[in-house]
């Protein structure tokens, strides 16, 4: 056992390495002097034990897999978040969220414990030797919740499984919870588990399970046939036959709709934007890409190894479970054969993508499905995920059939659920937790790569100040017009403002605040081609994401029927039968080719535009179409720029089918 | 988007209030780089005292003053002493009219920070260590104090619209706010057909005019903070302070962390127990942190 007098550390990086490096030699480490500092011990992953003799802060012991913590006095929020194996003994007391996101191993907290403790755990035992506050086991996934003492208002709120045992009194029950009767063994495992930390309790518990009431929507939408999107988004009046359509079925759901893609209704777009200078002097195509710098690097602010992007283009972050597992492959492939960058999305790493894709972003969602420290420290950046323009505020939605075995498995919920991801982060309830939060995703990676943050665009100006005072590598803003696997259509059409009303939103907010160039900013929603590529960052845009046009590229027909997990080509489905008509070779092709044409666009409208680095050019190379445009950006309005090409002659051809 | 910090000694006696809370701050500066404030009360003042915020820029706040003594005649309040530091300018004042009306006329001309016999109120853009150098809070001595760092949000960076907020009207009362209220708009509008007037777009401002109002209506500061639980929307975790008590509320979902310490001498609460820590340094703290939904007042 060494000591490490943490009083001595002005710098708890250096102390976390310093334990790590223990940790490597299986050397057991005491920590004096703990004065409730923060995101001790955070990201180690070897078996050893550390002594914290004092009080901890928040997050001790979180995200780590295999190391023991035994703290002598209180920790702070979110003590043990997201352990895979291993254990966390806290002498006293525990404030909010103990035992946040368990993936398994056990958290004990010997005094009291605060508000949602256990909030999206999904295996493992929370224990606690005294009485519990509010909302325990709230949204709780799965494994066990033991609390000796008393449990105050709404136990088991919203849980999906699992189960809670209380010895002391229930308070009330949250929704969807319900008392069962003990099963045979239950008593026994407990006393077993008691007896190994040495806690004392006679008498019998209370249990608590969720009822099963709202695990699965009550209406299921009628199958239809489905109206193909570029049909469907045509409409530019409010009382046309697709309102008619959505009429009908909400006549027989009585709910909101779901569907996949993004909004349709027309809002300004950078289609309403052209390119102010004469481009007369392009030269012959093939020389296109000659002497003109497209690399960009993306989220070196803080000495983080940055994305090394041939080109500022990313994929957008789509989730195996939205995805099948063959298209996150195809996708990781055709990062890497361009020189791109792939995103997890919300259900965690697949082993097959990480090997294909190059440079691998790893995000973190509010429900933690699929998050864990072994698989950020494989990741090449880390992005936490506020909210996405599709759906700003709202979490991610899995309908049952895409909640298969393998899925659950690795995202840690049950079976055959619909999956309503929570919309809030437990541990993130506002910019100052946020900032201890990112100092612990930090202090997992070594401070080694870039740490980003994902959001719906809605309040721009504000939150892209707190993004830059709370110190992120990069941001990723995504517009109205960003698609998703599923959401409700209200939502998708409704809240969020347009893309290029939030660079715009984004660039006077940092300039307000006379911010350095020095956090990147990724633009999404409605990015189609190199053209809007060029157009955005010349509004200020370091970088673009594509989600939908490289999935159009891969092979998808655009019936925006992704949510219901039956799709016909083998993108948005698990069902095995269906991914199996997809082909990863033909289409990684596909969608690789695509980005090359994106950066042959961007490399010819540079270089025709007179420079040499598409980093250079700017809004003075922009005009605006519309009026609408020019309010939003303060561009020119010069409407004599206005092509008269019908929008429908080219769509059609892009339904094409897949296979 | 803050961290919030309180002590107060329960013995009388002269106590290093302003360093306390500057330990307890810096120890959650992380929570907010932007600005810091603190409200300190010390003995009672004689003269009734007043804090203005004025401008650094020589020439802006040489206009400043004068508008300042203007108003102040105009209420026949003379000026006993006066002094200008950083961006404030405080002076002790010979006055006896209406508090009330006094400082409504003076708060439409000018920005009025704090007013009363034992409270001091001094924040500014800025960290704990920032603010101490320009006006040495940690020679403050006195019973007992609140103080607030502030990540702007919604509102700017001004030393304005930093924390603490003095309760309009009602001497010698502070509040600090970590959380955000989401009624604020709805709500501000109530209490400005009562007459009331809001200096900046912070929803911690309301905080404070919500409990003057409930205070000038003739109810406890408890009653006060009962009520604000259930009236105010949102998140938040506050603390109030009088001249012989402070006292919390916290929203019904306990969104913002908010730890107690109390021992035979002294109560502090902050928002995370590293401020604790730093009062004790190397020592295990007994802490607390209170339920959802609940609220206490401690009197000296």
């Amino acid at each position: 056992m060494v000591t490490i007098d943490l009083s001595q550390f002005s710098n708890i990086t250096e102390a976390n390495e310093k334990i790590r490096e223990y940790g490597r030699d299986n050397q057991s480490v005491e920590i004096i002097n703990p004065d409730a500092r923060h995101n001790i011990g955070v990201g180690l992953v070897d078996p050893i034990t550390v002594k914290i003799k004092g009080s901890a802060g928040y997050f001790c012991g979180g995200l780590t897999d295999g190391a023991h913590f035994e703290i002598e006095n209180n920790v702070g929020w979110a003590a043990g978040d997201n352990i895979y194996t291993g254990t966390v003994v806290v002498g006293g007391n525990a404030g909010a969220i103990a035992g946040v996101g368990l993936r398994g191993g056990e958290v004990v907290i010997r005094g009291n414990m605060g508000s949602r403790a256990g909030q999206i755990m999904k295996e493992g035992t929370l224990c606690c030797g005294g009485n519990a506050a509010f909302m325990a086991g709230y949204m709780m996934y799965g494994g066990r919740i033991i609390i000796l003492g008393d449990a105050a208002e709404k136990v088991g709120q919203d849980m999906s499984a699992g189960e809670i045992f209380v010895g002391g009194q229930i308070e009330n029950l949250g929704n969807d919870a319900e008392i069962v009767d003990l099963a045979p063994g239950d008593l026994d495992s407990i006393k077993e588990f008691l007896h190994r930390y040495d806690l004392k309790f006679e008498g019998t518990f209370t249990k608590v399970v969720n009822a099963g009431k709202k695990l699965r929507y009550k209406s299921q939408e009628p199958r239809h046939r489905p109206q193909p999107f570029f049909i469907h988004s045509k409409s530019s009046s409010y009382w046309n036959a697709k309102v008619q359509e959505d009429i009908w079925i909400k006549g027989e759901v009585g709910r909101y709709r779901i569907r996949g893609y993004g909004a349709s209704k027309p809002v300004p777009h950078l289609n309403d934007i052209a390119f102010a200078k004469s481009i007369s002097h392009v030269k012959a195509s093939s020389s296109a890409l000659d002497g003109v710098n497209l690399r960009t690097q993306i989220g070196g602010r803080y000495g983080a190894k940055p994305l090394d992007l041939s080109m500022p283009v990313m994929i957008a972050p789509m989730s195996f479970g939205a995805l099948s597992r063959s298209v996150k492959i195809a996708l990781a492939r055709a990062s890497r054969l361009s020189g791109i960058s792939e995103n997890t999305g919300e259900g965690g790493m697949l082993d097959e993508q990480r090997e294909e894709a190059d440079q691998l972003i790893f995000q973190m969602l509010s429900g933690r499905l699929g998050w864990n420290v072994k698989d950020m420290q494989r990741a090449d950046a880390i992005e936490i995920y506020i909210s996405q323009g599709a759906k700003p505020g709202l979490g991610g939605q899995l309908m049952a059939k895409k909640v298969t075995p393998e899925l659950a498995a690795i995202r840690g919920i049950p079976v055959g659920i619909d999956l309503r991801s929570p919309s809030r982060h437990p541990d993130v309830l506002g910019a100052d937790d946020l900032v201890i939060k990112m100092d612990e995703l930090r202090e997992a990676v070594a401070h080694k790569v870039p740490l980003g943050i994902k959001m719906g665009a809605g309040r721009v100006k504000d939150d892209i100040k707190i993004a830059y005072k709370d110190g992120f590598d990069f941001v990723e803003l995504d517009g109205l017009q960003g698609s998703t696997g599923a959401a409700s259509t209200e939502v998708l059409e409704n809240v969020g403002i347009p893309t290029i009303s939030a660079i715009q939103e984004a660039v006077d907010g940092l300039r307000e605040i006379n911010a350095a160039d020095d956090m990147h900013l990724v633009l999404m929603g409605g990015i189609k081609d190199g053209v809007d590529a060029v157009k955005m960052l010349a509004l200020g845009a370091h970088c673009v994401s594509v989600g939908t046009a490289a999935i159009i590229a891969g092979g998808c027909i655009a019936c925006m029927q992704c949510h219901v997990g039956s799709c016909p080509v083998g993108i948005a489905t698990q069902d095995k039968e269906h991914e199996a008509r997809y082909d990863i070779d033909r289409q990684a092709n596909n969608m690789h080719r695509f980005f090359e044409s994106m950066r042959w666009q961007m490399a010819a409208i540079t270089k025709a535009l007179g420079y040499d680095d598409v980093h250079k050019v700017s809004r003075e190379d922009l005009v605006a179409l519309t009026p609408e445009a020019a309010d939003i950006t303060g561009l020119p309005y010069a409407p004599q720029h206005q092509d008269h090409v019908h929008p429908d002659d080219d769509l059609s051809t892009l339904s094409r089918k897949a296979g | 988007m803050c961290g919030i910090a309180g002590v107060l000694y329960k013995q009388k006696g002269a106590y290093n209030i302003g360093k306390t809370l500057i330990d307890m701050l810096d120890g959650c500066q992380h929570r907010g780089p932007d600005s810091t404030g603190f409200a300190l009360y010390g003995d009672a003042k004689e003269l009734l005292q007043l804090r203005f915020i004025v401008p650094t820029e020589e020439l802006a706040r040489k206009k400043a003053i004068e508008n300042i003594t203007t108003l102040l005649a105009r209420h026949k309040a003379s000026i006993d002493s006066e002094q200008s530091v950083g961006c404030s300018y405080q002076v002790s004042v010979n006055f006896d009219g209406d508090l009330l009306e006094f400082t409504k006329d003076i708060e439409e001309h000018a920005k009025l920070v704090c007013v009363g016999h034992t409270l001091d109120i001094i924040k500014d853009d800025g960290t704990a260590k920032e603010v101490d150098q320009t006006y040495r809070v940690s020679d403050f001595v006195g019973s007992h104090g609140i103080g607030h760092v502030r990540l702007a949000t919604e509102s700017a960076v001004r030393p304005e619209a930093a924390h603490p907020f003095w309760a309009t009207g009602f001497e010698d009362i502070a509040i600090v706010h970590n959380g955000q209220l989401t009624n604020y708009w709805k709500m501000r509008r109530r209490l400005e057909r009562r007459g009331f007037t809001f200096h900046t777009d912070n929803d911690s401002e309301l905080v404070a005019v919500y409990l003057a109002d409930k205070l000038a209506q003739g109810n406890t500061l408890e009653n006060a903070l009962e009520t604000a639980i259930d009236d105010m929307d949102g998140t938040f975790s506050f603390l109030v302070s009088t001249p012989t008590e402070i006292g919390y509320a916290k929203d019904h979902l306990a969104a913002k962390p908010m730890v107690l310490f109390e021992n035979d001498d002294m109560i502090a609460v902050a928002s995370e127990e590293v401020s604790l820590n730093r009062l004790f340094p190397g020592q295990a703290l007994n802490s607390t942190e209170p339920a959802p939904g609940t609220y206490r007042t401690w009197s000296l």
